[in-house]
């Protein structure tokens, strides 16, 4: 403790990054991190992985050589480059569900707090009682059968399911907060809810956002390969759970290529990105409960 | 004043299952999966098309439609599946069972065992032995459910491995038999459960330890895992019996849907899966309004229970 007592006159922040920067585990886990999101951008800017749906391979099933690191898979398409473009696709299902999903959970969850005890309140914590006992599994199916053919079902089921944990912390930290002197002060010079809401006790619980923007990613992308695996995720494309549910076919006769690619993408990322979670939690907020 | 708090609870309770049972009739009734195709036969003429439509009961309005719905939960007759043609609860009475056996093992250790590493961890508190268990358990919650599947099937099924254990399947006539089908999802489905119980039981009886009353025990000369094992367990009772409790719908009923559709074990997850695929009305009708009403039953019941028990707790 200390070390934050020296650092007395620096803002919240400053303090957090000194901390997270004296975190060896969480500065590798987040530079890990790092060179995934530097393959997704490449991904995107179509540098790396686009022939990821070409039949190079007229054989099928090659073992990993120099030219196809992972071998190639039972069309003869190379499974090294699969992996790559789907470090993409987990990219782009982790920062959309995880973006508004905290935005929405963020915003319902401050006002459900700010107007605790009244209509409104009752109203959310009603809506987030009936998703919490909804399982999650048939809920994603359901809305796949509304809107069959597109991954749109995908996002919108994990975005459905994924605001309600942030709407619950947010709710509690805007219950201790609206308490506090300084929302009391901004309400005595007149402000309105919205913007002590808004301007106020948003701001203040940055650091949980932050928080739960990493839990929400690592949480989607892994929903996203267990729903691609059960053939309601990711429709006309790659992925590694596409990819992994591929495998569950080869393995049996030895054919391990797919698999192995996939989860050593997949697991490498996610455990990564979970200590960096755990790291930045420890950073920002020592006593944010794990 | 205990009988207002009741009638809340009660209330919430019922608005609850208003809440869920009009979600799932809105996603899967009014926008579901629609069978007049599968069911007119070649070249229909709108009359057929009509005609089945209104067996079916397509053209009746939306709230007349809600209560037939509600009328099949509160009876529990969902009618015939339309893949098996048998009727759903003869179904659910042939695979129920199958799916608590294969669910029960994998729970109960999964759940044990995590307590127990968990206890362990925070005796150890900031030592290696702490540490092990931590990123042993950040692992456990950083690998897929479906790696670990594929992972101990070729580990322990195929010729590549152990082939130990049968690939997939059930084909329980005994004692023995049952071990060797339900050793490999067991192992699984603890592996992957290892991860978040760990953290979860760690954080809760990490909470506990740091009270006063362990300082005074172990100032007194209480043998430390005497404190930790009578006295901090007994207290953290609640937190944990809640988890469990509430996890248990969804072990019950909904059962391990990926475990069973990979291994192939005819429980309810597995016919709940094929149902969604070949859009079998009844049955994911049938499952998913059991599993959230039993959810809400047992949430409003444990409310009251818990309030009976200690007066202190009140609704969150």
């Amino acid at each position: 403790m200390t070390e934050v007592n020296d650092h007395k006159s620096q803002s919240h922040w400053a303090q957090s990054f000194a901390r997270f920067r004296r975190d060896k585990l969480g500065l590798a886990s987040f530079a890990v991190v790092m060179i995934y999101f530097i393959i997704a951008i490449l991904v995107q800017l179509e540098i790396v992985g686009s022939g990821w749906d070409d039949f190079v391979d007229p054989m099928g099933f090659s073992p990993p050589s120099k030219e196809y690191w992972f071998g190639t898979n039972f069309n003869g398409q190379d499974v090294f480059t699969r992996a790559i473009y789907s470090t993409k696709v987990a990219f782009q299902v982790g920062i959309t569900v995880s973006f508004i999903s905290v935005f929405i959970g963020a915003i319902i969850g401050s006002a459900a707090g700010y107007f605790s005890g009244s209509a409104l309140d009752e109203f959310i914590l009603w809506l987030n009682g009936c998703i919490d006992a909804i399982p999650y599994l048939l809920f994603v199916a359901a809305i796949s059968f509304i809107l069959p053919d597109s991954n749109t079902s995908m996002y919108i089921a994990l975005i459905a399911t994924g605001w309600v944990a942030t709407c619950k912390y947010m709710r509690a930290q805007a219950i201790q907060y609206k308490n506090y002197v300084f929302v009391e002060a901004a309400r005595a010079m007149g402000s309105y809810d919205l913007r002590i809401i808004l301007r106020h006790i948003l701001p203040n619980t940055a650091p949980l956002i932050l928080i739960e923007i990493t839990i929400n990613f690592v949480g989607a992308i892994k929903a996203e390969a267990m729903l691609s695996f059960l053939g309601i995720g990711i429709k006309n494309g790659i992925s590694w759970g596409i990819m992994l549910a591929e495998a569950t076919s080869e393995i049996i006769a030895g054919h391990t290529n797919n698999f192995l690619s996939a989860s050593l993408f997949m697991f490498v990322l996610v455990i990564a990105f979970n200590m960096f979670s755990d790291a930045l939690q420890d950073a920002l907020d020592p006593n944010f409960q794990k | 004043m205990d009988f207002r708090y009741f009638m809340r609870r009660f209330i919430n309770g019922i608005t609850l299952m208003f809440g869920v049972t009009m979600i799932t009739f809105i996603l899967m009734v009014y926008y579901g999966p629609d069978q007049t195709y599968a069911l007119v036969g070649k070249n229909p003429s709108p009359e057929d098309i009509a005609n089945i439509r209104h067996k079916l009961g397509y053209d009746l309005p939306f709230f007349t439609r809600y209560l037939n719905y509600l009328r099949e939960i509160i009876t529990a007759d969902f009618g015939y599946s339309t893949y098996f043609n048998e009727k759903v609860s003869s179904i659910f009475s042939r695979t129920a069972p199958v799916s608590f056996l294969v669910s029960l093992p994998g729970f109960v250790l999964g759940n044990v065992l995590s307590i127990l590493l968990a206890c362990l961890a925070v005796f150890y508190r900031g030592k290696w032995v702490d540490k092990v268990v931590m990123i042993f358990a950040v692992m456990g919650m950083s690998i897929s459910l479906i790696i670990v599947l594929l992972a101990f099937q070729i580990i322990f099924c195929t010729s590549v491995g152990l082939n130990w254990f049968p690939v997939q399947g059930w084909d329980v006539t005994s004692f023995s038999s049952y071990l060797k089908y339900v050793t490999v999802p067991t192992l699984s489905t603890v592996f992957v459960a290892l991860g978040y119980n760990t953290r979860f039981y760690r954080s809760i009886i990490a909470d506990e330890y740091s009270k006063h009353y362990v300082r005074t025990a172990y100032a007194f000369g209480v043998h430390p895992w005497k404190i930790m094992l009578k006295h901090v367990m007994r207290n953290t009772m609640v937190t944990i019996t809640t988890r469990l409790i509430y996890t248990l719908p969804f072990l019950l009923i909904s059962g391990s849907l990926v475990v069973e559709s990979f291994f192939n074990i005819p429980g309810i997850g597995r016919i709940t899966y094929e149902a969604m695929t070949t859009g079998d009305l009844p049955i994911v009708k049938a499952m998913v309004s059991l599993t959230t009403v039993i959810y809400v039953g047992i949430f409003v019941i444990i409310d009251i229970v818990y309030r009976l028990v200690d007066p202190r707790v009140s609704v969150k």
